[in-house]
């Protein structure tokens, strides 16, 4: 005699195989991103000169480049060259001390005197102002990296025909991101 | 027609006007900003820390380890050396290279994190430490050629870590010894026995406001009169070394601040002075006379939150102002006018157009300027440069973008500039008005952020790291 599925199990089961195909779909897709041949765009860190082109040229707006931070290089500054405004009126969260144009840095009092910055992606243009004064003034622990959650991938990519130093070019899709911090300028991650 | 059609006819003007009435309410109700948060002052969750309940005792602590005395001669008495222009001068010859060799440590001493240079005194090098472990601002009184640590004197304070703790030089004469310590105590010593004098807290007494990194000030000692800039209550004033008795205030209406520069003497139009780079203007103060003390000129124009590098005096009365973090150049004549002094704005400019400089003082030496160009000099970050100093934005010669240095100090010696990078590779350099030319260069040591000012006597070489200081033997043979 066969055994009678009721509709909870029916939908129990249902949930249960979706959630499993989905997982595994998550996974392959991840693994197909990071074991295929494919090949992506990415920014030398290293060689960037945040002349701001990445945030006028990228053909998606606003731009998948997006400023990301290198923690273990950062002072944890209160006068932090990446946050503030040079001639900025005092250091704290005023719009007109802001470098960032969108508001795309959050600065988060930690204990005397170290605050922590916070890139919030969402707001963040990678107009590379947040870079360039980061690396003037600090350990430039904030850098530019083209989000392959967002890049198109396009076949001539549009910012590095204009890339002044020849800081973007394809790498393996396995590669996708040259983070600071973790390496010396030269080497792969 | 159809009374259904006929009826939607009725409704439709009714049913038309109380959309666009719906939606016009809605469009006015509706705010697409609702969710923003204002970038206003307080967002990042600053609360101001307590007071730390401390007792400081400036002074308290002391032991001696040893009486040595080395048969030295040579002094470099404090910040830039006796003249104030952190040149070395010497009869003694120093090396033109490292001959393919790392030069011999002579000694090495673990320091607390910081970039205090040396002062020394007939082969006695004095350092202001911060002991991690006591929590303490020390005193560390080392034989030269050895480094055997003689004695020490210290008190307890709080410093909690901010790029280095430490970071002033002491003034050192035959009688007495003068520090500033990270929190603004100062501390006057007799030299040759490290007796405590007197101690001043200038946050106390002065209502000083020590600067974001700390107290940069290195003091000064001028014919036995401590001279200070307290910012707050006083911009300037002169302490007896011998009694602790304050001889001179200056006021300060404009209330400017502490800044990390250092206080230069200097004599001009008949005038003996001291000027001082403060936050909020740079003045010079009468340095004698029945007006000691007094404001002989002054100016806000030159007004930066950070300065670090101290003012370069020129015989002619120009004075050379820089500072960091974008603030570029400033170039002042000062002329004397029947006993008063005028003061002009010769030049503005800013990083990459001329010399600046964010850490190091540049220094002045046969008619040129010599100093290293801050990160945000464009084309020019990091090179070492030479300008004219009547006009500071004519760069002579530039080291180029295959020797750029970070913020670590150089002294002009034997007529060589002698400059430490950041990770402890000392550079010679040839002293020239036509062009670089780098003699050589060898890494000491595993070093970072070496950054404290170098110290030069008897052709030994007293440098540091963020966390230990050296000796060298520099001496040619």
């Amino acid at each position: 005699m066969s055994k009678r599925i009721d509709r909870r199990n029916f939908i129990r089961g249902c949930a249960r195989y979706s959630l499993g195909f989905g997982l595994a779909g998550l996974v392959g897709f991840t693994l197909k991103d990071t074991t295929s041949d494919e090949w992506v765009w990415q920014i030398d860190p290293f060689k960037c000169t945040s002349c701001g082109r990445c945030a006028t040229h990228c053909v998606l707006n606003p731009s998948a480049v997006k400023c990301v931070h290198a923690y273990s290089l950062c002072g944890y500054c209160d006068l932090c060259g990446g946050y503030l405004k040079p001639g900025h009126i005092s250091r704290d969260t005023a719009a007109e001390n802001q470098l960032c144009p969108t508001a795309a840095i959050e600065r988060k009092f930690i204990e005397e005197p170290y605050y922590e910055y916070k890139i919030i992606e969402d707001l963040c243009i990678g107009c590379a102002k947040c870079v360039e004064g980061c690396s003037a003034f600090g350990n430039g622990s904030l850098h530019l990296q083209i989000r392959h959650n967002l890049c198109v991938n396009c076949n001539e990519c549009a910012i590095a025909r204009v890339c002044p130093s020849d800081a973007i070019s394809r790498v393996p899709a396995s590669l996708p991101y040259k983070i600071k911090g973790g390496f010396e300028p030269g080497s792969v991650s | 027609m159809d009374p259904f059609l006929s009826k939607m006819i009725k409704v439709l003007p009714y049913l038309v006007i109380f959309t666009g009435v719906a939606a016009l309410i809605f469009w006015i109700g509706y705010n697409p900003t609702r969710n923003f948060l204002p970038s206003e002052p307080g967002r990042d969750g600053f609360t101001e820390a307590g007071a730390i309940d401390e007792n400081i005792i400036i002074g308290e602590q002391f032991e001696q380890f040893s009486t040595t005395q080395p048969a030295f001669r040579e002094v470099w008495p404090r910040f830039r050396g006796s003249n104030s222009d952190n040149i070395y001068t010497s009869d003694i010859p120093l090396i033109n290279s490292f001959n393919n060799q790392v030069p011999e440590i002579l000694w090495e001493v673990e320091m607390g994190e910081g970039h205090a240079g040396a002062a020394i005194y007939e082969g006695l090098v004095y350092v202001l430490d911060y002991d991690e472990e006591l929590r303490a601002d020390m005193l560390r009184c080392f034989a030269l050629d050895t480094g055997e640590e003689i004695w020490r004197r210290w008190y307890d304070v709080q410093i909690r870590r901010n790029h280095g703790m430490s970071r002033t030089v002491p003034a050192v004469t035959e009688d007495y010894i003068l520090t500033i310590g990270p929190r603004g105590h100062v501390m006057c010593l007799d030299r040759e026995t490290g007796d405590f004098l007197w101690g001043l807290d200038l946050e106390a007494e002065y209502n000083t406001e020590v600067p974001l990194w700390y107290t940069g000030q290195c003091p000064i000692i001028e014919n036995g009169v401590a001279i200070l800039a307290p910012g707050g209550d006083a911009l300037m004033i002169g302490v007896d070394c011998a009694t602790g008795n304050v001889i001179w205030e200056t006021p300060n209406p404009g209330e400017w601040e502490m800044s990390h520069s250092s206080i230069m003497p200097f004599e001009f139009g008949g005038r003996k002075m001291y000027v001082y780079s403060a936050s909020g203007g740079v003045a010079g103060i009468a340095a004698d006379g029945q007006d000691a003390g007094k404001i002989l000129w002054q100016t806000s124009q030159w007004n930066q939150p950070v300065i670090a590098a101290s003012p370069v005096l020129m015989p002619d009365g120009k004075i050379f102002l820089t500072a960091g973090y974008g603030a570029g150049s400033m170039l002042l004549q000062l002329t004397e006018n029947n006993g008063g002094f005028d003061l002009e704005v010769l030049k503005t400019f800013r990083p990459g157009e001329g010399m600046s400089s964010e850490q190091q003082t540049p220094i002045l030496a046969d008619g040129y300027m010599f100093g290293v160009l801050p990160k945000d000099a464009r084309t020019l970050r990091n090179q070492m440069v030479c300008v004219r100093p009547e006009d500071p934005t004519e760069i002579v010669w530039s080291s180029g973008p295959t020797a750029r240095f970070g913020l670590g100090p150089f002294i002009l010696a034997d007529g060589k500039f002698y400059l430490l990078d950041d990770d402890a590779t000392l550079v010679i350099i040839q002293k020239s008005t036509t062009g670089y030319v780098e003699l050589d260069r060898v890494k000491l040591f595993d070093g970072h952020d070496a950054w404290g000012p170098l110290a030069i006597a008897d052709g030994f070489m007293v440098l540091r790291d963020a966390d230990r200081m050296v000796c060298i033997d520099i001496r040619r043979n």
